[in-house]
């Protein structure tokens, strides 16, 4: 997990240039990401010291992946800009529970639940602690550096979640049935990587037509 | 030799996180689609010698020279019903049983559970939070850990032999019952958990719970076997106004004495008669990067009146400690205990003192999380004891590495 952290840290840091002219229209590269075994989500410490049956939470969902350029096209860090993004604490879970932005970008973690929570984060991304704060109460953390941040909550042990930084926009998360979408890409041939919970594919080369699309499907795990 | 075979294991364990962090669990491990989870607690502490054993448990190790691995399952099966177990092994001894009970959740609709087995404490609220990982410290409040000179099967004969063994809980006995030398108790013993049965309810939104328990031994002596035919009743409240606050109240009663020791101290058919009676009150606050709390434990003994000078029934002890954490630093947080245990006077044929020697004790240190799970703490601690023969002041140092998954 922490090679993959360093190893996207690293390749999306280095920017490679493709065979693609100033005058193209932009492409999209599309597919579907395949998980060969999906992850089980973190289930609670046993309560043996509890005295009462821990209340229903919900479970997070670990069907989706993302989907990015191992290496971005000359200007993509030029129109970067970072947004505002969220990412909530509901019955013990953090949603959405994959978050992929681009540096700069600052995320919101609103509490929704009735009791504390505390999110941090020892990465070397991002480390952060916002605290105990109740509902209604939200913090925010600007990330400006590419890599992965792993969220938890102090209190909840259970809870965690992945933030995903990149340093160009060329990226995408899938749906549930695993589909992805990488638009406004310049044409050319780039090597395109799924990630899904900690793992990352073989880079897998896509050559996107002018104005045209890639079709690009992954296996992971 | 310990030491070195405690440092080693440290060492290890620091090693062993380091190095397999990719393979070593940093969550539970779940089978059977979540229906078996089990997790893990492993803790090592090397800390200076304690000739004034104002650190050891009843399970007659120092906390703070002790290697503890603790592991806990639960076996669900569906809504209504789980099996929880726990297993522990200090100073790399033979595993005990913990905790083994049945919970069981009658109705999902309503937060109501009964539990059945060797099941957590009732009382009060460290008791529930020992594990090292939810200890800012690596000392215990006293109120749980520190060994009075009392015993359940082993009895004074007047307030003079009473008052002969002030300080010195840590190996002890009486002229009346078990003549074995072996340690006391403390006012509420956290690290065995009693046997009975326990009904926990709380309200919709939780701003209000309680729990009842009904067990075999008392909260100084929990028991797998019940060794006076009585039964102890105990019961806690927990009232959570506002997000972060925490009240709580508790109290427990239940014959003390074993049936033995009554027996050879007056006779057949008393052994009830002699009860433990606890109350106790707690709070915690905690908001952004800080968290404080405050318990407090009255406890009373009901032992037999056997000789003159008679012993002032009841006995009592009352532990106060006061507990505050600040996060400094993402993973960084300082942390201290204020802690003191008082008794109340007996009076013997030449003198009058406290039945126990009065025992305080100051804490502070610091916890830095190498990873989420395996967490660095130093702390130092000075410890003061008003009487007895042994060491009556004591400042110690430790470091535990706490790794858990």
């Amino acid at each position: 997990m922490i090679l993959g952290c360093v190893a996207l840290v690293s390749v999306v840091s280095f920017v490679c240039v493709p065979q693609g002219t100033q005058a193209a229209r932009p492409g999209t590269i599309r597919g579907r990401v395949e998980l060969r075994r999906p992850t089980s989500p973190v289930e609670r410490r046993p309560g043996v010291a509890e005295l009462g049956s821990p209340a229903p939470r919900d479970v997070p969902n670990l069907l989706r992946s993302v989907v990015y350029l191992e290496s971005a096209p000359r200007g993509a860090f030029e129109t970067e800009e970072g947004g505002h993004a969220i990412m909530d604490q509901r019955n013990e879970t953090f949603v959405p529970h994959v978050l992929a932005i681009t540096t700069g970008t600052t995320v919101d973690f609103p509490n929704s639940d009735r009791f504390y929570h505390n999110v941090f984060s020892l990465s070397k991304t991002r480390r952060f602690d916002l605290g105990r704060y109740a509902a209604g109460g939200s913090r925010a953390v600007r990330f400006d550096r590419p890599g992965i941040a792993r969220v938890f909550c102090d209190i909840h042990s259970h809870m965690n979640a992945f933030i995903l930084v990149f340093s160009h926009p060329f990226f995408g998360v899938t749906d549930d049935d695993g589909r992805y979408h990488i638009d406004d890409v310049p044409p050319g041939t780039y090597n395109v990587i799924a990630w899904h919970e900690g793992t990352s594919s073989d880079p897998k080369a896509a050559s996107v037509p002018d104005g045209g699309i890639a079709e690009l499907d992954f296996t992971v795990r | 030799m310990k030491v070195w075979s405690m440092a080693a294991c440290l060492a290890w364990l620091a090693f062993a996180c380091r190095m397999h962090a990719q393979t070593l669990p940093s969550e539970p491990i779940s089978i059977a689609d979540g229906r078996v989870v089990v997790s893990g607690d492993v803790s090592g502490t090397v800390g200076t010698v304690d000739p004034g054993f104002f650190n050891l448990t009843d399970y007659d190790h120092s906390a703070l020279r002790l290697m503890r691995v603790d592991v806990s399952a639960t076996v669900n099966a569906g809504d209504h019903f789980a099996v929880l177990g726990e297993v522990r092994a200090e100073n790399l001894d033979e595993l005990s049983p913990y905790a083994l009970f049945l919970r069981v959740k009658p109705w999902t609709a309503h937060d109501i559970t009964i539990q059945l087995g060797r099941v957590p404490p009732t009382f009060g609220a460290f008791a529930r939070r020992t594990y090292p990982a939810d200890n800012p410290l690596i000392g215990y409040p006293l109120g749980y850990q520190y060994l009075t000179s009392l015993r359940a099967d082993s009895l004074p004969e007047t307030a003079d032999d009473l008052l002969r063994r002030r300080g010195l809980g840590w190996l002890d006995r009486f002229k009346i019952g078990n003549q074995t030398f072996e340690h006391g108790l403390p006012l509420v013993n956290a690290f065995h958990w009693d046997t009975g049965v326990q009904m926990h309810a709380a309200t919709e939104n939780n701003i209000v719970n309680g729990t009842v328990a009904v067990t075999a031994g008392t909260l100084s002596n929990p028991l797998f076997h019940d060794d006076n035919n009585g039964l102890q009743y105990a019961a806690r409240m927990e009232f959570r106004p506002v997000a972060g606050l925490i009240l709580g109240a508790s109290g427990a009663r239940g014959p003390f004495v074993s049936a033995g020791a009554a027996t050879a101290a007056v006779g057949e058919g008393h052994d009830r008669e002699f009860t433990q009676t606890a109350w106790g009150a707690d709070v915690e606050y905690s908001r952004h990067y800080m968290l404080l709390r405050f318990e407090t434990i009255v406890s009373e003994w009901r032992l037999p009146v056997v000789s003159e000078p008679a012993i002032a029934v009841p006995l009592r002890a009352v532990s106060t400690s006061v507990e505050g954490r600040y996060k400094l630093a993402p993973g960084l947080y300082v942390a201290a205990r204020l802690d003191h245990l008082g008794f109340n006077d007996v009076h013997g044929t030449t003198t009058t003192a406290p039945w126990d020697a009065p025992v305080t004790r100051a804490e502070a240190g610091i916890g830095f999380s190498i990873q989420r799970n395996l967490l660095l703490k130093v702390s130092h601690q000075y410890n003061t004891r008003d009487g007895g023969p042994l060491r009556r002041v004591e400042p110690q140092t430790a470091a535990q590495l706490v790794f858990w998954f």
